[in-house]
């Protein structure tokens, strides 16, 4: 067993099937799940430790309906005493609530008895020693490159975690599987100084493998590189302008569209686009697919919470809205069928027919515009669609970048965004569950003081 | 009252005997903890349960239960930090941890503390929140017909008001502190978050309103009046929203109304002056402690001791007492808020500031209830002031770059003022500044000072707390907005 975790599959199995049994006693139907995580995380700085950590947690939840009528309760310990009282509270609050008709287990014949579960787990090293040692590797990278600066550079923080997790599911159906996710990352911190002070920025590796994970001369360089090129940043005029995401920033936006195409939010009318399904949504050469199987994606799985498989398909097609993100409970609520998305969206990827070409590319179609690298704070109005943030950046002309930018506010409104899409780079990065390239959005309020 | 042995035998009836854990175990793992010399060793016992009730569609149609506890073991050696926890809290797992602890730290079994360590300097009781079962499902009924009021009220205020949401979560928490140094203390932290979510539509136009009441108590709390004046509060906001055109960008003066509005100075001065964040000069604050950072007459305090708000805590996560710190005073920067760890190794003291959001977080230097005391000016006198700017009363939420000091928060209920009288609701807004140069350019400070109404979260290096913050109105000559407009 592994030294993160504390429990293996078949106990937690074991304790989500106890659960929906005893469950059963009290005349309802019932889904459980049993969980087990751990974790172990060192942060370095300067060839000190700053913080060791080893973390274990489960937790045992449980869902009851009755004729429409639902409770949830949860634990922290897999003992019969205390599956007992989840039980108890569970029904209790069944019987309290008023019955709603959407309410209730999915139905068997959409469950994922069988059926491929995508590679979540990969073997490797994550003890502390081996944890430890890596964020030693990364702290001393970033010290060299610190150092090759000439004190134009200063190291922040340099981190290494390894976790792994067991998640098992049981309904009163009969379904019982479980699944195994490991998880390894490092990220590094880096500081520079100019004119008007400090500024800071990172670069991080994220992989279910510690043997993918990106050199630590590399994940050092790239933060290097990020830091320093927000040297000297200003602020610009206000002024109407297009617009560059880098990747990082655009999986921000792929985040919200996604987001506001998920069935809770489409069902409670909390979205900027009501009623999207078979409606131009975006750019008409833009594309966004879903994949539950990728081997070792970081947002892959075999079924959802609810015990239903999620499918590789289109969900945006030609700018057209063709799916949405949906549990039984909400494709009940939309007169519509459950996708496997009960706990939110798998890997994403958001492709245009346009190519965009590298990112040098991409500054020439932006000619004279915004370059945006992070997004430092604001709101997107989940009704409206009204989208302002503070952002920083680069200022380019001509398809040269001429400053960096700081200091400046971007406004504008997630429907014409997503009309205004113009291309979609090359450089595609992945940022958790999604993978997109930079954005060129044609027009968007930039704000600023100078 | 609260806290002292009322809390401790709280924690032990609840958690600790069922583990079959007392003092005597508690004092062999700190014994075992502090060894290898470690300068701060403590130990962190949680139990809590959060019952939720959710409506939706009119009727009450969800809810949850959940329980959840365990122990967080510390040790520290100079600024290295070991930290391991557990969710089971009885002997083994116990001496576990802090087996873990101590293997982090590299110490093995070097330097013992075999009779372990007498838990003999006992905390006092506290009356600033009394214990309260706020999770208990007996107050099930009043809380479903309150959320049934609740949305029956928004519903009969405005016919565009088309879907209300409204829940609530009750928190029964208690926490356990011990440390190396023989100290014991307790706390019994209850917490009620009601809170709602309306959407009002016309002509194909969608927008939001939301507003909640935060109290450290349960039901009997709140009262009639109060919920009725949240529930026109989201109304209002959403209405508000959907008449709203797109607020203006630039640089302009910006009237903050009172209350909420106060967020500024947690984002634009608190952040900063967290101790951790100055112990490794990370701060844009740092080195300017006595210097002028703000206009005079500006004073800025965190005081995790007022009654009734939702930052203040009998003790903090360390067990220290909660203290007034004045953060800026008349416009000069004057102190620092400090956990344990952080006031050690600068050679001060802790503030009562060290706050975790569970036993499996460490303590960090955190505000408390963070405001800008009164001024004298008469509100309407500063919105009648403005030429062309902005008037904003709510927020939603904000952030800061502690490294450059760069802040934003974004409105959402704001007005477009021209000549002195507010024109026009304007959309959702995004201001920005730098927390040394924009309270330069505060000019008015009003004689209006109110908080937060329960609702104020504060999140650092992932955990999330309970704050307050609050501000009379004050203008702002020069802030840039960032809109939609140009």
């Amino acid at each position: 067993m592994s030294e993160l975790l504390t429990h293996g599959e078949q106990e937690l199995r074991d304790a989500a099937a106890m659960a929906v049994e005893l469950a059963a006693r009290h005349g309802v139907s019932a889904r459980a799940s049993a969980s087990n995580d751990g974790f172990a995380k060192i942060e370095m700085q300067a060839g000190e430790v700053q913080t060791a950590e080893r973390s274990g947690s489960q937790s045992l939840s449980l869902t009851v309906y009755r004729s429409g009528q639902r409770g949830s309760a949860s634990a922290a310990t897999f003992d019969r005493d205390a599956i007992e009282r989840v039980v108890t509270e569970a029904v209790l609050i069944a019987d309290h609530v008023q019955p709603d008709a959407d309410a209730g287990m999915a139905p068997p014949e959409w469950l994922a008895f069988e059926g491929p579960q995508p590679h979540m787990f990969a073997h490797g090293r994550r003890d502390t020693e081996t944890l430890m040692a890596s964020a030693g590797q990364l702290d001393q990278a970033a010290i060299a490159v610190a150092t090759a600066s000439k004190g134009a550079l200063r190291v922040g923080q340099s981190v290494a975690i390894g976790s792994e997790g067991i998640w098992a599911l049981a309904t009163s159906d009969g379904f019982c599987r479980s699944s195994r996710t490991s998880n390894d990352g490092r990220w590094c911190v880096m500081l520079a100084q100019d004119e008007s002070g400090s500024t800071s920025d990172y670069w991080q590796s994220q992989e279910r493998s510690p043997e993918t994970l990106l050199q630590p001369e590399e994940i050092a360089r790239r933060a290097a590189e990020r830091v320093l090129s927000a040297r000297g940043a200003r602020s610009v005029r206000s002024s109407r302008h297009p617009v560059l995401f880098d990747a990082r920033t655009s999986a921000t936006l792929v985040d919200e569209l996604a987001g506001t195409l998920t069935g809770t939010t489409q069902y409670r009318r909390m979205s900027f686009l009501v009623e999207p399904m078979g409606r131009a949504i975006c750019a008409s050469h833009i594309d966004l697919t879903e994949d539950p199987f990728e081997p070792l994606g970081l947002a892959s799985g075999g079924f959802d919470s609810e015990g239903i498989a999620g499918t590789t398909r289109s969900i945006i097609s030609g700018g057209i809205c063709d799916g949405l993100f949906l549990s039984a409970f909400s494709a009940r609520k939309l007169g519509m069928a459950p996708t496997g998305n009960a706990d939110g969206f798998f890997n994403l990827r958001f492709t245009s027919a346009v190519d965009g070409g590298d990112w040098q590319a991409m500054l020439q179609r932006l000619g004279t515009g915004l370059v945006v690298t992070a997004l430092e704070g604001g709101s997107t109005d989940p009704a409206s669609g009204n989208w302002t943030h503070a952002v920083r950046g680069l200022w380019v002309e001509g398809g040269a970048i001429v400053h960096a930018v700081t200091d400046v506010t971007l406004g504008g409104s997630m429907p014409a965004m997503l009309n205004g899409i113009v291309a979609v780079g090359s450089g595609v990065e992945r940022q958790g569950a999604i993978r997109t390239g930079p954005i060129l959005i044609d027009e968007m309020q930039i704000g600023g003081s100078a | 009252m609260n806290g002292g042995e009322i809390a401790v035998a709280h924690v032990r009836d609840r958690l600790l005997a069922p583990a079959h854990v007392d003092e005597a175990v508690i004092g062999r793992a700190l014994g075992e903890l502090a060894g290898g010399g470690a300068d701060i060793a403590d130990l962190y016992f949680e139990v809590t349960s959060v019952r939720s009730w959710r409506l939706e569609g009119g009727r009450v149609t969800n809810g949850s239960f959940s329980m959840r506890q365990g122990v967080g073991a510390r040790a520290a050696h100079g600024a290295a930090v070991n930290f391991a926890h557990s969710a089971d809290v009885r002997e083994q797992p116990l001496l576990d941890i802090v087996r873990a602890v101590r293997t982090l730290a590299r110490h093995g079994d070097a330097d013992r503390h075999p009779r372990g360590v007498e838990l003999n300097r006992r905390a006092s009781a506290h009356s600033l929140y009394l214990p309260a079962d706020t999770a208990a499902v007996e107050d099930a009924a009043a809380w479903i017909a309150l959320l049934e009021r609740i949305d029956q009220t928004a519903r009969a205020a405005d016919p565009r008001i088309v879907r209300i949401d409204a829940n609530v979560r009750a928190f029964d928490s208690g926490i356990l502190f011990a440390s190396a140094d023989g100290e014991i203390a307790a706390d019994i932290r209850p917490l009620t978050i009601l809170s709602m979510m309306v959407v009002a539509e016309q002509n194909q136009k969608r927008a939001r309103g939301q507003a909640g009441i935060g109290k450290r108590a349960g039901f009997p709390a709140f009262d009639i009046a109060s919920v009725d004046a949240m529930v026109a509060t989201a109304v209002r906001m959403a209405l508000h929203n959907l008449e709203a055109v797109p607020a203006p960008t630039g640089e302009m003066p910006v009237v903050l109304g009172p209350g909420y509005p106060g967020v500024l100075f947690h984002e634009a001065v608190g952040h900063g002056l967290e101790g951790d964040h100055h112990r490794k000069r990370l701060s844009a604050f740092d080195g300017k402690v006595g210097q002028r950072i703000a206009a005079p007459g500006v004073t800025v305090i965190d005081d995790g001791g007022l009654p009734g708000r939702l930052g203040s805590l009998g003790m903090d996560d360390e067990g220290t007492a909660p203290s007034r710190t004045v953060l800026v005073e008349d416009g000069i920067l004057t102190g620092l808020m400090q956990d344990r760890l952080n006031a050690g190794l600068m050679n001060q003291r802790s503030t009562g500031n060290g706050r975790r959001q569970s036993y499996a977080d460490l303590p960090l230097p955190r505000m408390t209830n963070t405001f800008l005391a009164n001024g004298t000016h008469d509100p309407a006198d500063i919105i009648a002031s403005i030429d062309r700017g902005i008037y904003a009363t709510e927020f939603d939420g904000g952030q800061v770059d502690i490294v450059t000091g760069r802040f934003n928060f974004t409105t959402i209920e704001a007005w477009l003022v021209e000549k002195g009288k507010l024109v026009a609701p304007v959309q959702g807004a995004t201001l920005i500044g730098v927390g040394h140069e924009a309270l330069q350019h505060i000019s008015m400070i009003g004689n209006d000072l109110s908080f937060d109404t329960g609702m104020a979260t504060c999140s650092k290096q992932g955990q999330s707390l309970n704050v307050s913050v609050g501000q009379p109105s004050v203008r702002i000559d020069r802030m840039t907005v960032g809109g939609q407009a140009n």
